[in-house]
């Protein structure tokens, strides 16, 4: 691979970033060319030597992910994120996927948990209007008691998602700061 | 050598290198490719991450031979982080020692 062929391929699979960082990733990698060749190597030795460009813009991108999931709090950012970690690598399917489905079935289970309990005594009203005869006190004491528990569970799930969501990314972090840098016998 | 782990030794690497001088991404390609089969191009990613988590700066310095290059530096920041990663390290390679020694033993 020639000089240029490296530096286009990597460019087109950064396109995803501003102009402005992808000149400034290029930059790194056109000194890196001029001063291998000023040491006397083939555009090709250095190009080899380098590894393939898509591999670079795979780090380049999870690396990108991960900053927008962490400064701006989205579940789309937050799901870009992970699989671009886990383009990283087999590795991660397994240590980043595994836990972000358990923790996303937690959440929901939580939050459905919550809304459906604080909802329960509509349920109890729809079946008094239905079935005029069957209302009972005791079915909508129940129920108002189940939505005040809704409710602590509703905001308590707040808070829980905002930490969870937040130790996450963390986690996400930590595990590509472990992947990155790939090597050659990958 | 085990993929997973060359890749975390590698940012301990570039954080030594740095804390004996200022060194240009060529420079410290080099240095580490010279003692361990790596794949060159991997190590812009790391110096772009740690940079962005205020471990180095950068400054351009003009040069005899050639463009100018990028050097990078390490920040307070970084000289704690690095001895937090080298006393990380050291406890990990003592432990795997040890295990390793006791294996010996039995053997």
């Amino acid at each position: 691979m020639t000089e240029k062929q490296f530096l286009d391929q990597l460019n087109t699979a950064l396109s995803k970033l501003s102009a402005q960082e992808r000149e400034d990733i290029l930059q790194d990698y056109r000194e890196h060319f001029a001063i291998g060749k000023a040491d006397g190597k083939s555009e090709e030795a250095i190009a080899d030597a380098l590894g393939s460009p898509n591999k670079i813009a795979k780090e380049m991108l999870a690396m990108y992910h991960l900053e927008k999931a962490e400064t701006n709090v989205t579940a789309g950012n937050v799901i870009r994120a992970v699989w671009a970690a886990i383009g990283l690598g087999f590795f991660n399917l397994i240590i980043v996927l595994g836990p972000f489905i358990g923790l996303v079935a937690v959440v929901f289970a939580g939050w459905v948990v919550g809304l459906s309990f604080i909802l329960s005594p509509l349920l109890v009203l729809m079946d008094a209007v239905l079935y005029p005869g069957t209302f009972a006190f005791f079915d909508l004491f129940f129920s108002i008691m189940l939505c005040g528990l809704g409710l602590f569970i509703a905001i308590g799930m707040y808070y829980l998602t905002i930490y969870l969501t937040r130790g996450f990314i963390h986690y996400l972090k930590f595990n590509s700061s472990l992947v990155k840098g790939g090597l050659k016998n990958e | 050598m085990n993929v997973q782990f060359k890749k975390g030794i590698l940012e301990i690497c570039v954080l030594v290198l740095l804390e004996k001088k200022d060194c240009y991404g060529y420079e410290l390609v080099q240095r580490i490719s010279d003692k361990i089969e790596i794949s060159e191009g991997s190590i812009y990613p790391l110096l772009r991450r740690l940079t962005k988590e205020k471990y180095f700066t950068t400054y351009l310095q003009e040069s005899s031979e050639g463009p100018s290059r990028k050097y990078y530096r390490l920040t307070t920041k970084g000289k704690d982080y690095l001895r937090e990663q080298m006393k990380e390290w050291r406890e990990f390679t003592n432990a795997v020692n040890e295990l390793i020694e006791e294996g010996d033993r039995n053997d």
